[in-house]
């Protein structure tokens, strides 16, 4: 049986669909029967899908970088 | 991703507004996400680069990713490019300190939680993104992690890449990759546990 410490380490790969069969239903088991992990394992899931939806805007700059970019390349529509 | 389609449609077009969205929306990131790779100075230059081959190929986005995965991949092309043509490598520095494991103290001896998880007050991302000071928290967090868990980390989740495309970029093994992944994620975590349960970034 896996230790809660060693299921936390495996919290990414299960997220990531990364585990063998065996490590799957190892860690599984544990999840059926460990709420505490369970609550884990879902915080991680969402930091993994909050980051995911993170933005990183950044307004100042963009109009100068868009000059730039069009001064080496006058016309961005494809021909 | 119909917002991303709509904003396709208005570039190729040659809409200087559209094009000027586009830019403020990932330029950013598509620095921090170069930065580790090769270097504060050329990072400006990989995502100039960037630009300029987005706007003129933006006719061959198909939509099959999200536009901010399409211009990763772009920008790795362009960092790799880059290297190559100034003869250097890429030197992510695995071994950074990290300071304390996210969850020491956490368990017994056995390894049972001996302090568990709470529940937290927000369960979505939208929930959690809303709150405009766990939102400067999260971003200042990100730019604490040492470099490679912070490359990695822009690369998967803000990037959508795949492992393999991860391992290419850092000259890393797909396992190394997962492990500071794993890192990032937990250090994340501790940070977003730390704001639910005491309201403070």
């Amino acid at each position: 049986m896996l230790s809660c410490k060693q299921v936390t380490g495996l919290g990414s790969d299960l997220i990531d669909r990364q585990l063998t069969l065996r490590a799957h239903m190892a860690l599984l088991a544990h999840l059926g029967l460990c709420s505490r992990c369970r609550r884990y394992v879902r915080q991680l899931r969402l930091t993994s899908r909050t980051l995911q939806a993170l933005a990183m805007e950044d307004e100042p700059a963009s109009a100068e970088i868009l000059a730039r970019v069009r001064k080496r390349q006058p016309d961005p529509r494809p021909r | 991703m119909d917002n991303e389609f709509e904003l396709v449609r208005q570039i190729r077009r040659g809409d200087a507004a559209a094009c000027t969205a586009l830019i403020q929306a990932h330029h950013r990131f598509l620095v921090a996400m170069a930065t580790p790779l090769v270097g504060p100075a050329l990072a400006d230059d990989v995502a100039q680069e960037t630009w300029l081959k987005a706007f003129a190929a933006i006719g061959e986005f198909q939509g099959r990713s999200r536009l901010r995965t399409w211009l990763a991949r772009i920008a790795l092309n362009e960092a790799r490019a880059l290297l190559r043509r100034s003869r250097r490598e890429v030197s992510l520095d695995c071994d950074q300190p990290d300071g304390m494991p996210p969850l020491a103290g956490r368990f017994t001896a056995e390894g049972a939680w001996a302090r568990p998880p709470m529940d937290w007050h927000h369960d979505t991302p939208e929930a959690l993104l809303t709150e405009a000071e766990l939102l400067e928290c999260i971003r200042k967090h990100l730019f604490r992690l040492p470099d490679a868990q912070r490359a990695v980390v822009l690369m998967r989740e803000l990037g959508g890449l795949e492992f393999a495309e991860m391992a290419a970029a850092t000259g890393l093994s797909e396992g190394n990759v997962r492990v500071l992944l794993h890192r990032a994620r937990q250090r994340m975590h501790a940070m977003l546990e730390h704001f639910e349960e005491q309201g403070t970034c």
